[in-house]
């Protein structure tokens, strides 16, 4: 780990890690899989921008409107050093990962999926990569399969060679890392497969982006999405990354200003990308809150996350597996896996779990996390999910397990 | 340690629920699931002149949910359909001294009520059927405004 990583200096910068919850306990936050608390730096380039420099971009000519746009597009040329992207142009600014999901559904798998065409998803898919796909499916007369998933919590690669071998596959489409089991997806050995069938890759890297270093061109992706709000950014911000010869074979997704070149009374011209997949006036102010986001990841460095969350990992799973009572999905192999730790207590329900934790100030998610179908495949109804950030500390792992205590001794299990 | 929403009489209902199970042939069967966590129930009723002859539930559910759920079978078994029709959310509530649910925990309230909005739609489809739709709607809105 970097010399200069303090842990202490980080949570400095997050006002709301001082706040206390309930009956005036401190405030442990676990549920940075849904989404994490933003520091300083963020807020107050929000702020700043708002106070200093608001104006609508890309249109009028004074002072403002050209700063507001300088700081808007410059968070487009951060994500592209962020992730190593060749073009600037293929980025394209979406409220976020469901939304970018839903753009190339529609502006792309309309017009390229046929009746009989096969979609493959997998079954630790978020259900906003798996219900965009029902939807295009169900209207195109197309089908949706899914490579499974084993009982480590890895995908079965050799369903992926089966569909693949059928010659019907138009799109492949998985999540980097799970959301709810951490697991890390072999990207690189689906990729070679799909590519050696020549079929387009789409990524849901709303997970792994702000846990592990990304690099889109050595990943070498057709699709690629993500949120800023699970990075320390604000919510309502989301980037679709689309390579560009695909990109520009795709009809608009949104109709209106900003992605026209010339408008008349029966037809239009599209603008240039990025900006023809930009309709309407963008959350300009979150887009510019985002950019700072990605410096402050860039600072501390995305692999000082990742070890960090390594180590806060391994030391968890290793308490967390020595409490009675406990079940913990997912593979023990820390490489394959990031800071999110799926878990049932004894046969309690998650929500009783997760409510008198939180009276202990600790805060994990409890439920199905919008995994349904990975649900279904593990035979539970839901499960509790501790997930880790570059603020979390051990003793907050331990307070964690010092809570669970707690449900055991009001359940007298 | 003590909670004000995980009593004992709570954790004991939920930890021995009545009524659990499937019956073998039901006269009216209903599923419902509570969308933001999962939360399914299902409850079968077989009726005899006009009351409920018996009642059995399935599904998966929290404390909160299986303790009311428990408690409501208990509540309308042998009892009229007119009952069972017009049991208000505050009775089973109070039978478990949960009445603070309802200002305190807009989301936990779900998890007590979700039976008994499974029990009004089973209820209602089934005097809908014999009724042949007519007021129909009106039973519908009554069940969608249980929250």
């Amino acid at each position: 780990m970097q010399a200069s990583f303090s842990i202490e200096q980080i949570r400095k910068d997050f006002p709301i890690l001082t706040r206390t919850v309930r009956d005036n306990k401190s405030l442990v936050y676990l549920d940075n899989a849904s989404t994490t608390q933003k520091p300083n730096q963020v807020i107050d380039t929000i702020t700043d921008y708002y106070k200093n420099h608001n104006a609508n971009i890309h249109r009028a000519v004074y002072a403002l409107a050209e700063e507001a746009t300088e700081a808007y597009e410059s968070t487009r040329d951060k994500i592209a050093k962020f992730l190593n992207i060749k073009n600037r142009e293929e980025i394209i600014f979406v409220r976020g990962t469901t939304e970018a999901i839903n753009l190339v559904a529609y502006a792309w798998g309309r017009s390229n999926i046929k009746e009989g065409d096969i979609i493959v998803t997998t079954e630790y898919e978020h259900h906003s990569n798996i219900v965009p796909w029902q939807l295009l499916t169900q209207e195109k007369n197309a089908k949706l399969e899914y490579v499974g998933v084993d009982d480590n919590g890895e995908l079965i690669l050799d369903h992926l060679d089966k569909y693949l071998s059928t010659g019907k596959v138009k799109l492949v489409t998985f999540s980097l890392m799970s959301n709810v089991l951490g697991t890390i997806t072999d990207a690189k050995t689906m990729i070679a497969k799909c590519r050696k069938a020549g079929v387009p890759i789409l990524i849901d890297g709303a997970q792994a982006v702000p846990h592990m270093k990304v690099d889109i061109q050595s990943l070498d992706c057709d699709f690629f999405a993500f949120s800023a709000h699970k990075m320390l950014g604000p919510t309502g911000i989301g980037v679709l990354w689309v390579r560009k010869s695909i990109l520009e074979t795709m009809n608009p997704f949104h109709g209106g200003g900003d992605m026209i070149r010339e408008v008349h009374k029966h037809e239009t011209t599209w603008n240039d990308l990025p900006y023809k997949f930009e309709a309407g006036t963008p959350n300009i102010a979150d887009v510019v809150g985002f950019g700072a986001a990605i410096d402050y990841l860039e600072k501390i460095g995305m692999q000082t996350i990742r070890e960090h969350e390594i180590e806060l990992t391994k030391y968890a799973l290793d308490k967390m597996s020595k409490v009675r009572g406990i079940t913990i999905y997912g593979t023990k192999d820390i490489s394959k896996r990031g800071g999110v730790i799926s878990f049932n207590f004894h046969d309690l329900h998650p929500h009783d779990v997760a409510h008198i934790i939180d009276r202990e100030g600790v805060a994990i998610r409890s439920g199905h996390h919008c995994a349904q179908v990975l649900m279904e495949k593990m035979n539970v109804a839901a499960t509790n999910r501790a997930s880790f950030y570059i603020y979390n500390t051990k003793e907050e792992v331990d307070l964690l397990v010092k809570s669970l205590e707690k449900v055991a001794e009001l359940f007298k299990l | 340690m003590s909670d004000p929403l995980y009593t004992e009489i709570i954790i004991d209902e939920a930890r021995h629920p009545q009524n659990h199970g499937k019956l073998e042939h039901p006269d009216i069967a209903q599923h419902d699931a509570n969308p933001m966590c999962g939360d399914s129930i299902t409850l079968q009723m077989n009726v005899k002149d006009n009351s409920i002859s018996d009642i059995k539930w399935d599904g998966k559910g929290c404390t909160i949910c299986t303790a009311c759920t428990s408690v409501l079978t208990q509540l309308v078994k042998g009892k009229d359909i007119d009952f069972a029709k017009n049991l208000k959310k505050e009775t089973i509530l109070s039978e478990l001294g949960l009445e603070h649910l309802i200002q305190q925990s807009p989301i936990r309230i779900k998890c007590a009520l979700l039976s008994l909005k499974v029990l009004k739609l089973g209820l209602y489809s089934y005097l809908a059927n014999k009724l042949e739709n007519k007021g129909f709607d009106n039973l519908k809105e009554e069940a969608a405004s249980l929250y």
